[in-house]
């Protein structure tokens, strides 16, 4: 009887559900096309990545780790190209403009002082580019412990359409 | 504890708020499949191909259940489903959590990067299986307009 009740209520919901959404307004299609963000090829990883170097995470792990709030994202990039379009809530600290010397009272500042253990995650504009990974060294050497390399950067954020924040209109 | 499980009046009482908690559940992802999709999008636990087709089914059935245990229609076959979805709506907001997903569940409206609500989201819902388990318990069928 339960059982016989429960296959009523499926079919019942089933006609409702299916057959409003044919005459609905905000009618959407049967099958969607949502992205995988999971590859199944893993991250990116430059041939000039060596032993000892920070992880390189997939653009799933990235957005998880954006989802979450709890990551800090670093573009490596100068201020133009940041400012023409980065990951929502990125912090700018350019690999080029990095000062001479104790790097230290340097990412504490462009960090606000965030605790060494941390999760950042450092990222350019793409595969051509490895800012990210000497910037990511650089936090490695003055002591922050959970520093991750998205190495697919913010050509492969926007080719599945996650978020971009643009302060400014570029050409392409 | 058999005596409160199988009371009338406390059935009646679980019956009817559980009823309104599925129907005003329902209503947002009913007016608004799109954004109920992009929630069940946020969980990163249904396979894409099945996301609008679980946005669109889903609310159907938290209404018609809902209902369902105010009529007292269909009203077993109603308790199992409501049961099996509070128990579907635990186990996505605790694997989120765990996976560090930090969103609020998306139940009453489009889910959002939160890390409390989740919590929060995961509180509830353990209420609210707490309320659907009496009733799946519950002996009793009075002021039901079946009686099976």
């Amino acid at each position: 009887m339960v059982f016989k009740q429960a296959i009523i209520l499926v079919v019942v919901t089933s006609v409702l559900a299916f057959g409003v959404n044919l005459i609905s307004p905000n009618a959407i299609p049967y099958i969607g096309n949502y992205r995988s963000l999971y590859t199944g090829s893993g991250p990116i990883v430059p041939p000039e990545a060596q032993l000892g170097d920070p992880h390189f995470i997939a653009v799933d792990v990235a957005e998880l780790d954006f989802s979450s709030s709890e990551a800090v994202f670093v573009d490596s990039r100068e201020p133009q190209e940041y400012n023409c379009g980065t990951i929502p809530g990125a912090i700018c600290i350019p690999f080029d403009f990095l000062p001479e010397g104790d790097l230290t009272p340097y990412f504490d500042s462009a960090l606000g002082y965030i605790s060494r253990d941390s999760r950042i995650v450092t990222f350019c504009s793409g595969e051509e580019c490895d800012l990210s990974l000497h910037l990511s060294r650089n936090m490695q050497d003055v002591g922050y412990t959970d520093v991750v390399i998205f190495f697919g950067g913010s050509r492969e954020w926007e080719k599945y359409e996650l978020p971009i924040q643009r302060r400014i209109q570029c050409d392409e | 504890m058999r005596r409160v499980i199988d009371h009338d009046l406390i059935t009646l009482v679980t019956r009817l708020l559980v009823g309104v908690i599925f129907i005003y559940a329902s209503y947002y992802k009913i007016v608004e499949p799109a954004a109920f999709a992009r929630s069940i999008w946020y969980y990163h636990m249904v396979p894409g191909t099945l996301i609008n087709l679980m946005a669109l089914f889903m609310p159907w059935l938290e209404l018609v259940c809902g209902v369902c245990l105010i009529l007292g229609v269909c009203y077993r076959g109603a308790i199992v489903l409501v049961n099996l979805m509070a128990l579907v709506f635990l186990v996505a907001l605790s694997t989120a959590i765990a996976r560090g997903i930090n969103i609020d569940c998306g139940c009453f409206k489009a889910a959002q990067a939160s890390s409390e609500s989740a919590w929060e989201a995961l509180w509830f819902d353990l209420g609210l299986v707490v309320l659907t388990l009496q009733l799946l318990f519950s002996r009793s069928r009075r002021w039901m307009l079946t009686r099976v």
